[in-house]
C-alpha cells in the first residue's frame, strides 16, 4: 500500500488517539507519542508495526499520538489513516483484521 | 457544565462577520485579541453559549481560548482536532500554532511540538515533532566549505539594483554566500517572479546560492507582523521567534558565520527586525548592516519601484532595477498601448 497523500484519523479524546500521515520517500518513519509510554510503549509499538506490516506499508511519515487507547482502537485508527493516504480505492477486508 | 454535550461549527469569517463578536467576547477573556486574517474559526458550542473557539489563518493556528467554567475537560484538544482537519481539507497539513509560554504544555499534549520561544512572550509551535529537523538535514546538504559564509534574507518585492549592490558586496567579503527569497506568496509580486528576478540578478555571482524561502524564514508563521503590519509587543515577539530560528537552526545548518542586511530607512517593521538580529545574534554571527544605494539622492527601495509601476513610469524604474528584472516588469507590467 502506498501512501500519496496526508491524511489524519481519530480524536484526542481520553482512550482515543490521533494518527496523522504524510508521504515521505524511501523511509518509514514512525513517531509515536504516548500518555501510557512507560506502562504500555512496548505493547503499542507491536501493534503499531503489526497494522503496518498486514497491509504492506514501506514508507511514510507517521504520528501517533495516543491517549490511552486499547489496542482494538489503535489499529482501527491507523487503518483508517492508512485508508485515507494510500491510493487505493478497493479495501482488502481479509487484512484487516 | 459536564453534562451539556458540545456541539462544534464552522466559521468562515469572510461569510459570517456577525459571528465574530461573541468570538471577541470569549478571546478577550482570555486576554486575547482577534487577529485580522484569520479565515476560519471552529467554535465551540454548549447548548446557546460559545465556550470555546480556535482560529486558523492559511496554516498557523491562533486565537484559541475556552470558557473559564470549561477548563481541564480537554476541550483545547477537542478544538484542535477539529481545526487539524479542516485544515487538511483545504490542504493545510503541516501548521503552526503560536501561543504564550504558560499555555506550552496544553499544546505538547495535543500534538504540538515547540520550535522556538521568545521569553515570556511567544511560543512557535508545529504539529510534527521533526519539521525543523528535516528542514535542516535538507539545508545541510546544500553546505559549502569556506571560513567565512554568508546569508541574506530578502523578499525582493521586486529586485532592485539595492538588493544587487547588497549581494554583490556580501559575495565578495565571503567564501560562499546564501540567499533565501522569503516564500510566503503576500507581496505584490508572487514569489515565483521573485524568485526568478533574484536568480537572474545574481546569475553572475559564482559563490551564490539561492534558496527558496521556507516556512521557516519570514513567513505568516515565524513573523506575521511582517505581513500584517501590526505594531508593538506582538511585532517584537515575533522578529524574536525569526530570528532565533534562523540562529539556533538555518545558520548551525549551513555553516552561516555572517548575516548581511540593509539599512532600513522606510519601514518601521524591518528596521526594528534589523535591531532585533544585531541583538540577538551578537556574538554568535556577524550581523553586518550595509547603507543603502541612492540613485539621484534617494535610497533605492522596492516599494519605489512598486508606486512607480502603478503610474506606469518605466524611464524611472530603469534607474533603480538591473536590466533583468526590468525585462520581467516590462513584459508583464507594462499596459498595453492603445489600439486605435
Amino acid at each position: 500500500m502506498k501512501i500519496v497523500r496526508e491524511a489524519l484519523a481519530g480524536t484526542q479524546e481520553s482512550s482515543d488517539l490521533m494518527v496523522k500521515i504524510a508521504p515521505a520517500h524511501g523511509e518509514l518513519e514512525i513517531v509515536i507519542h504516548s500518555e501510557v509510554i512507560k506502562q504500555f510503549g512496548e505493547q503499542i509499538r507491536q501493534v503499531v508495526n503489526d497494522t503496518f506490516r498486514a497491509m504492506n506499508v514501506r514508507q511514510g511519515l507517521i504520528i501517533i499520538e495516543d491517549k490511552g487507547a486499547l489496542d482494538c482502537v489503535i489499529r482501527a485508527r491507523l487503518q483508517s489513516a492508512l485508508l485515507r493516504a494510500a491510493d487505493e480505492q478497493a479495501i482488502n477486508w481479509g487484512t484487516l483484521k | 457544565m459536564q453534562s451539556q454535550p458540545i456541539d462544534f461549527r464552522h466559521t468562515l469569517v469572510a461569510k459570517h462577520p456577525e459571528r465574530l463578536s461573541q468570538i471577541r467576547y470569549l478571546l478577550a477573556d482570555s486576554g486575547l485579541g482577534l487577529d485580522n486574517d484569520i479565515t476560519l474559526f471552529v467554535e465551540a458550542w454548549s447548548g446557546t453559549q460559545l465556550v470555546g473557539c480556535a482560529g486558523l489563518a492559511v496554516n498557523v493556528i491562533k486565537c484559541v481560548a475556552v470558557n473559564e467554567q470549561l477548563r481541564g475537560e480537554n476541550l483545547s484538544a477537542r478544538l484542535l482536532a477539529e481545526v487539524q482537519n479542516a485544515a487538511l481539507e483545504r490542504g493545510h497539513f503541516h501548521l503552526f500554532l503560536c501561543t504564550r509560554p504558560c499555555n506550552k504544555e496544553r499544546f505538547a499534549r495535543s500534538g504540538f511540538w515547540p520550535i522556538v520561544r521568545s521569553g515570556n512572550n511567544a511560543v512557535l509551535m508545529e504539529n510534527t515533532p521533526q519539521g525543523i529537523e528535516r528542514y535542516c538535514r535538507s539545508l545541510s546538504r546544500m553546505r559549502k566549505c569556506g571560513e567565512k559564509i554568508g546569508a541574506i534574507v530578502m523578499n525582493a518585492n521586486p529586485f532592485t539594483l539595492g538588493h544587487r549592490h547588497l549581494a554583490e558586496q556580501a559575495a565578495m567579503q565571503c567564501d560562499a554566500l546564501h540567499l533565501f527569497v522569503v516564500r510566503e506568496d503576500a507581496s505584490f509580486f508572487p514569489f515565483s517572479a521573485r524568485l526568478g528576478m533574484v536568480r537572474a540578478g545574481v546569475a553572475h555571482l559564482p559563490n551564490v546560492t539561492v534558496h527558496e524561502g521556507s516556512q521557516y524564514i519570514i513567513s505568516r508563521a515565524t513573523f506575521p507582523a511582517y505581513f500584517l503590519k501590526e505594531t508593538g509587543k506582538v511585532q517584537l515577539a515575533w522578529s524574536e521567534i525569526d530570528v532565533l530560528i534562523f540562529r539556533d537552526f538555518i545558520a548551525p545548518a549551513l555553516g552561516i558565520t555572517h548575516r548581511f542586511i540593509g539599512s532600513e530607512p522606510f519601514c518601521d517593521i524591518t528596521r526594528q527586525y534589523n535591531q532585533t538580529l544585531h541583538a540577538l545574534l551578537a556574538s554568535r554571527i556577524e550581523v553586518v548592516e550595509m547603507p543603502r544605494i541612492k540613485v539621484t539622492g534617494n535610497a533605492i527601495s522596492a516599494s519605489e519601484v512598486r508606486r512607480l509601476l502603478k503610474t506606469q513610469q518605466f524611464s524611472r524604474i530603469r534607474e533603480i532595477v538591473p536590466d533583468s528584472t526590468f525585462a520581467h516588469l516590462e513584459t508583464h507590467y507594462r499596459a498595453s498601448a492603445e489600439v486605435a
